[in-house]
C-alpha cells in the first residue's frame, strides 16, 4: 500500500513541477507563439517572481530583507506585478530588436538580474538564498499562520495542532498540485479567449506580416510590448510557485538558464508553439521524461550490471548524469527534425465565426 | 618615466586584458561568421572550442606514450583538423535540415548540440579538470631585462607571447583569405546578400562549408589558447566564454570578422579594467559583477547601436 | 519513441520496487554540476560503507542487503528536490545520506524530506542556516561541521602564523560566501585587519586584475573558492604576478589537483584548513586502513564524513530494528551519541552483535566523534594542510 502512496505522491510532484513549467511555457507562448518575440531570458522573469514572493511572504530573518509576512495570495499577485514592471522597462527599451538580437539581449539581461540578486547580499542573502518560503496549503500547518487571523477564528492553537496531527502529513500535496493545475487551466482559458479576440488576431497579423499590419493602422510596437509584459507576468507567477515548491531559492543554480530558459523553449517547441494546448502538453511531457529519465538510466545501468558481471560499470554509474543529458539532447534533435511544428501544431483562429 | 602607475597598469591589467581579448576575438570570429552567413547564433561554438582543447591534450598524451614530447601548439594541429570535421558533421546532420526553417529552430538545434557535445566529452573524459600544462608561468626573462634597460619593465610570460603572436598570425592569414581568395570573396558576398550571391553563380553550400572550416579552426585556436592560458581544461570552459564572445561579435558588428576582433579586445580589456582601482583603493566595480561588464556592454550596444562599431548587419 | 521510453521507464520502476528484502537509503550527491570532482571520492566512501555492512552480515537478523540508491542532486535546488522526491516516494528509502551542497540540502529537506518525515544526514552541507532550519522536528543531521566553526579556526590559524592584515577573496556561491563572512568577522574581532574583501564571479578565465587590486593592500590572501571553478586560476594568477606571498583557505581548495597543476615548488606558503579527523585516533586509523585497501582517498575533504554518514545510517536502521522511517531519528542519536560500546569505522559485525544482544553502542567516526547536538550538528575538528613532498600533509589543530 505504501508503495502506491509513494507513486501517488511522486505523481503529485510531477504534476506540480510540470504545472509550473506549463505556466512558464504558456508565458513564453504569448511572447513567441503569439507575438514572435524571442525571449531567451525566461529564467530572469521567473527569478523576479520567485524573489518578490519570497521576500514579501517569509517571516523575519537575520539573513535577508523581509518580515513583511504578507498573505500568500498577495505575494503571488505582487510577484506578477513586479515581473510585469520589469518587463515593461525591458520591453520599452528592447522591443524593437529583432529575433536573435532580442534573444541575446534578454539572455544578457537575465544574467544581469541574477548578478544583482547574487551581489545585493543585504536584501537577498546573496548566493546563500532565501529559505523557509511558505508553500500554499502547507503553510496552514505553520504556527505563525494558525495562531493568527483568520485561522485563529476557527480553532485555537491546540485545536489546530490536534487537527493537523489527525490527518496524514502529506495532505497538502494534492491540494498544492491541484491549485497549480487550476491556475494552468485558468491561464489556458484566458489565453485561448485572448487568442481569438481582436487583440490575438492582431498579434498573429503582426507576427506574420508586420508591415501590412502597420499599414493597416495597427500600433505594432505597443501590441508587442503588451505581449511581452503579459508573458512576463505569467512567468513571474510561475516563479512564485517555483519558490513555493522548492522552499529555498538562490540565484545561481535555481535559475540556471539551461534548466529554466532552455528547457522551457524545448517544451514549447516540442509541444507546438502558437498552440496553448501544445505548450501545456510539451511542458508536462518533457518534464515527465526529464524527471523519470534518471530512474530509467539508473535502471538501465542496473540491468547492464546484472547482465554483464565482468564489466566494470562504476564509470558508467559515475557518469550517469551526463549520459542522461546526452539522451535529452538527442531526444530534442529528434523532435526538432521529426516534428518541426511540434506535437500539436498551431491552429489559426477561424476567420469568421461565433467569436 | 615609467611610473609605478604605468608599471602596474600595463603589466597587471592591460596585458592580461589583451590576452583575454585575443581569446575572445578568435572565438568571436567563428560566431560572427556563422551569424553573418548562416544567420543564426550558434550556441555550440563554445563546445567546439572546448572539444578541441581536449583533443589537443589527448594528442599530446598519445604522443608522449610513444616517447614524443609535443608542445601543445603542435598537438593543436591534428586537433584543429578534428574540430573542423566536427563542425562540418554537426552542420550536415543537425543544422542543414533546418536551412529553410525559421531561425528559432536552428538556434534551438544548436543549443541541443551544445548539450550533446558537452555531455559526450564528459562521458568520454569525465567531468574532472585535467591539467593542460603544469606549473606556473614566470615572466620571460629576456623581455624583462631588455625592457628594464629602458626603465619600463614589462612582465609577460611565454604563454602570453605565444597567444598574442598566434592571434596576430591567424589574423593575417585570415585577412589574406577573406580579401584575396575566391572563397573569401564568396563568403563576403553570401554574408552581404545570399540571394544575390546565389544567382551570381556562387555555390552557397560550399561557402557554408568554408565558413565552418574557418569558424571551426578559429574556435580550435581559441580553445587551445584558452587552455594554454588557464593551463587546465574542463568541460564547461567553452560555455563560460560563450556570452562574452557573443558580446564581442555584436560589439564589432555581425558579419564583420575584424569588428569581432576589436570587440573581443574591448570586452577583454573592459573586464580586466573593471577591477582596476580607478577611484580609491577598491575595485571600481565589485568583481562579483565582472561578467556583468560584458553583458552590459552587449545590451547597451544592442539598444543604441545594433549594427555594432563597424556597421555590421542588422536582421 | 516517447511512448517506448515511458513504457521502459515504468518497467524499470517495477524492477526497482520488487526487491522488498532490501533496505534502501537515498544517496543524492552533486554528480553533475559545479563540483563533480570533489564528489567522486565522497561517493566512493559511501560505497565502501555499504560494502562493509553487506560483507559483514547485512542488516537485521535475516541479513538484508543495505543499498544506497544514487541520484544526482547537481548542487541545484531544483534537481535535488526532484531527485529526493523520487527517492522518498518511488524508491521508498528509509533515510537520506547527502546531498552535498547546502542550498540543495535545505531545499530538499524543507520541500520534501521533512514533510515526508524522512531523516536527512548530510555529508558536507556546512551552511550555518542548516542549524536553525527545523521547527519542532528532528530530521536534519550532518556529519560535517558548520562553517561557523571552520571560519573561526582559520582566523585563529592566521593569527598564530603572525598574519596581522589580510585580503579576502571569495567565490560568490553559498558555501564560500558563508565561510568568508565568518572568517572576516572572526579575524577582525581577534584584532586583525581586513584590507580588502571582495566576492569574485566563479568560472572566469582570468582573475589577474582582481588579484592585483586586492594585492595592493596586503601580502596575505585568504582565498575561499572551489579549486575547480576559480581557486586554481586565482592562485595561478596571484603566483604569476607575485601579488601575494601567503595564502590561506578552506576545504574547497584542498585537493591534489592544486599541487598537480601549480607545482609543489610554488606552494611553500600555502595553508588550507579542512574539517578533518585526528589521524592519531583509533577510529581514523581503522578508517585509513579500510580506505587505503579500497583505494579511497582517506583524507580528502568530506570523504570520511561521507563514510560516517552512510555507516551511521546503517547503524541507526539496525538499532531501530526495521526500515521504518519514523524511528530513524531517535535511533540515530542513540548510536551516534552513546553512551555505549565504542564502534569504529568498519566494525559492523561487532556493532550488530551488540545491538542484537540489546546493548548500546556509540559510533566514533572517521571524521570525528560524530556526536550530534540538539540541532543535529557535530563539533568540528580541523586540520591545517601544507605541501610536503608534493602531497598535502594534514596537521590537526588542537
Amino acid at each position: 500500500m505504501e508503495i502506491f502512496l509513494g507513486y501517488f505522491l511522486y505523481a503529485m510532484s510531477l504534476l506540480t513541477v510540470g504545472g509550473i513549467y506549463a505556466l512558464l511555457a504558456l508565458g513564453l507562448n504569448v511572447q513567441w507563439g503569439f507575438a514572435g518575440l524571442f525571449n531567451a531570458g525566461v529564467a530572469g522573469f521567473a527569478a523576479i517572481g520567485a524573489y518578490t514572493y519570497a521576500l514579501l511572504t517569509t517571516a523575519e530573518s537575520q539573513f535577508h530583507f523581509g518580515g513583511l509576512e504578507l498573505p500568500l495570495v498577495v505575494g503571488d499577485i505582487l510577484a506578477m506585478i513586479f515581473a510585469g514592471i520589469v518587463a515593461t522597462i525591458i520591453g520599452l527599451i528592447c522591443i524593437r530588436l529583432r529575433a536573435d538580437y532580442l534573444a541575446i539581449a534578454t539572455i544578457g539581461i537575465a544574467e544581469i538580474i541574477k548578478l544583482i540578486l547574487k551581489n545585493e547580499t543585504n536584501i537577498t542573502n546573496g548566493p546563500r538564498g532565501i529559505n523557509k518560503i511558505p508553500r500554499t496549503w502547507e503553510h496552514f500547518t505553520e504556527e505563525r499562520f494558525y495562531t493568527n487571523f483568520p485561522m485563529n477564528l476557527f480553532l485555537n492553537q491546540k485545536g489546530w495542532e490536534a487537527f493537523f496531527a489527525s490527518i496524514p502529513k502529506w495532505w497538502w500535496q494534492p491540494f498544492f498540485a491541484i491549485t497549480i493545475i487550476l491556475i494552468v487551466i485558468i491561464t489556458y482559458f484566458f489565453l485561448e479567449k485572448l487568442r481569438v479576440s481582436p487583440w490575438g488576431r492582431m498579434m498573429t497579423a503582426i507576427r506574420e506580416n508586420e508591415k501590412a499590419a502597420a499599414a493597416a493602422g495597427k500600433n505594432v510596437t505597443k501590441r508587442r510590448i503588451e505581449a511581452f509584459i503579459l508573458g512576463a507576468v505569467i512567468m513571474g507567477l510561475a516563479g512564485a510557485f517555483l519558490g513555493q515548491h522548492l522552499r529555498l531559492i538562490e540565484p545561481t543554480q535555481t535559475f540556471d538558464p539551461s534548466k529554466m530558459t532552455f528547457l522551457v523553449w524545448v517544451m514549447l517547441i516540442a509541444g507546438g508553439s502558437g498552440n496553448n494546448k501544445g505548450a501545456i502538453l510539451g511542458a508536462f511531457l518533457i518534464w515527465f521524461v526529464w524527471s523519470s529519465s534518471e530512474l530509467v538510466t539508473n535502471g538501465v545501468i542496473e540491468i547492464l550490471a546484472t547482465m554483464f558481471d565482468s564489466i566494470d560499470i562504476s564509470i558508467l554509474k559515475n557518469r550517469a548524469g551526463f549520459i542522461r543529458m546526452l539522451f535529452i539532447g538527442l531526444l530534442l534533435q529528434l523532435i526538432l527534425q521529426r516534428y518541426p511544428k511540434g506535437i500539436l501544431p498551431e491552429k489559426r483562429p477561424a476567420i469568421s465565426g461565433k467569436y | 618615466m615609467w611610473e609605478s602607475f604605468w608599471f602596474e597598469f600595463i603589466n597587471f591589467y592591460f596585458i592580461p586584458g589583451l590576452v583575454l581579448g585575443c581569446i575572445y576575438a578568435l572565438g568571436a570570429i567563428g560566431i560572427t561568421l556563422t551569424f553573418g552567413i548562416l544567420r543564426f547564433a550558434n550556441f555550440a561554438h563554445g563546445e567546439i572550442m572546448m572539444t578541441s582543447s581536449y583533443l589537443t591534450w589527448e594528442f599530446v598524451l598519445v604522443a608522449s606514450s610513444f616517447g614524443l614530447i609535443l608542445h601543445p601548439i603542435i598537438g593543436a594541429i591534428p586537433a584543429s583538423i578534428c574540430s573542423i570535421f566536427l563542425a562540418l558533421i554537426v552542420d550536415r546532420f543537425f543544422y542543414k535540415p533546418f536551412r529553410n526553417s525559421p531561425t528559432i529552430m536552428i538556434v534551438i538545434a544548436s543549443f541541443g548540440m551544445m548539450l550533446i557535445i558537452r555531455s559526450l566529452v564528459q562521458v568520454i573524459w569525465g567531468p574532472n579538470q585535467i591539467t593542460f600544462v603544469k606549473g606556473i608561468a614566470k615572466p620571460n626573462q629576456f623581455i624583462k631585462d631588455f625592457t628594464s634597460n629602458f626603465d619600463m619593465m614589462i612582465l609577460i610570460p611565454n604563454k602570453h607571447i605565444s597567444i598574442l603572436l598566434g592571434t596576430i598570425i591567424i589574423m593575417l592569414v585570415f585577412n589574406y583569405l577573406l580579401s584575396s581568395t575566391k572563397i573569401g570573396k564568396g563568403m563576403r558576398a553570401v554574408s552581404d546578400n545570399p540571394n544575390l550571391a546565389e544567382v551570381s553563380g556562387i555555390n552557397v553550400e560550399n561557402i557554408v562549408k568554408a565558413t565552418w572550416v574557418v569558424g571551426g579552426f578559429c574556435a580550435a585556436a581559441a580553445g587551445v589558447f584558452l587552455a594554454l592560458d588557464t593551463q587546465f581544461i574542463e568541460s564547461t570552459m567553452g560555455f563560460r566564454m560563450l556570452l562574452p564572445m557573443f558580446a564581442a561579435a555584436i560589439l564589432g558588428g555581425i558579419g564583420r570578422p575584424f569588428g569581432a576582433v576589436a570587440g573581443g579586445l574591448i570586452i577583454g580589456l573592459a573586464e580586466e579594467l573593471s577591477a582596476y582601482p580607478w577611484l580609491g583603493n577598491g575595485p571600481v566595480i565589485s568583481p562579483g559583477y565582472k561578467s556583468g561588464v560584458a553583458f552590459s556592454i552587449m545590451v547597451l550596444m544592442l539598444i543604441f547601436r545594433p549594427s555594432g562599431l563597424f556597421r555590421g548587419k542588422v536582421f | 519513441m516517447i511512448k517506448k521510453i515511458l513504457i521502459s521507464g515504468l518497467a524499470v520502476f517495477g524492477i526497482s520496487s520488487v526487491a522488498y528484502s532490501d533496505v534502501k537509503i537515498g544517496n543524492p550527491m552533486a554528480r553533475t554540476g559545479p563540483i563533480p570532482e570533489l564528489v567522486k571520492p565522497m561517493s566512493a566512501a559511501v560505497d565502501l560503507a555499504v560494502e562493509h555492512v553487506n560483507d559483514q552480515g547485512g542488516l537485521f537478523s535475516d541479513g538484508q542487503k543495505y543499498i544506497a540508491v544514487k541520484v544526482d542532486s547537481a548542487c541545484d535546488p531544483v534537481a535535488a528536490v526532484d531527485a529526493v522526491t523520487k527517492l522518498v516516494n518511488v524508491e521508498v528509502v528509509t533515510g537520506i545520506v547527502g546531498p552535498v551542497c547546502s542550498g540543495a540540502t535545505i531545499a530538499q529537506a524543507e520541500s520534501v524530506s521533512i514533510p515526508a518525515g524522512v531523516v536527512t544526514l548530510s555529508v558536507s552541507a556546512s551552511s550555518p542556516a542548516i542549524s536553525e532550519m527545523e521547527n519542532g522536528t528532528d530530521l536534519v543531521f550532518r556529519t560535517a561541521a558548520s562553517d561557523a566553526y571552520q571560519g573561526i579556526a582559520l582566523a585563529e590559524l592566521a593569527m598564530s602564523k603572525g598574519i596581522k592584515d589580510i585580503a579576502v577573496s571569495y567565490a560568490n556561491d553559498d558555501y564560500n560566501a558563508a565561510i568568508a563572512a565568518v572568517f572576516s568577522k572572526a579575524f577582525t574581532s581577534m584584532g586583525g585587519k581586513i584590507t580588502g574583501n571582495e566576492a569574485h564571479e566563479p568560472n572566469k578565465a582570468s582573475y589577474r586584475s582582481e588579484v592585483n587590486t586586492l594585492g595592493s593592500g596586503s601580502n596575505n590572501l585568504a582565498l575561499f573558492a572551489y579549486y575547480g571553478s576559480s581557486g586554481i586560476t586565482i592562485m595561478r594568477n596571484a603566483l604569476e604576478t607575485g601579488a601575494f606571498e601567503n595564502f590561506i583557505g578552506a576545504d574547497g581548495m584542498l585537493a591534489q589537483e592544486v599541487i598537480d597543476q601549480l607545482g609543489a615548488e610554488n606552494l611553500g606558503n600555502v595553508t588550507f584548513t579542512t574539517s578533518a579527523s585526528d589521524s592519531s585516533t583509533d577510529a581514523f586509523k581503522s578508517w585509513k586502513k579500510h580506505a587505503d585497501a579500497a583505494n579511497v582517498p582517506a583524507s580528502d575533504p568530506f570523504v570520511p564524513n561521507s563514510y560516517d554518514a552512510a555507516f551511521l545510517m546503517a547503524l541507526a536502521i539496525e538499532k531501530a530494528g526495521s526500515a521504518d522511517r519514523s524511528k530513524i531519528s531517535a535511533a540515530l542519536r542513540e548510536v551516534a551519541n552513546g553512551p555505549g560500546e565504542k564502534i569504529l569505522p568498519g566494525e559492523w559485525k561487532k556493532a550488530k552483535e551488540i545491538i542484537a544482544s540489546g546493548g548500546s553502542i556509540d559510533y566514533v567516526g572517521a571524521a570525528g566523534p560524530q556526536d550530534f547536538d540538539e540541532n543535529g550538528d557535530v563539533a568540528g575538528l580541523f586540520s591545517k594542510n601544507t605541501v610536503v613532498d608534493g602531497k598535502w600533509k594534514p596537521v590537526v589543530i588542537k
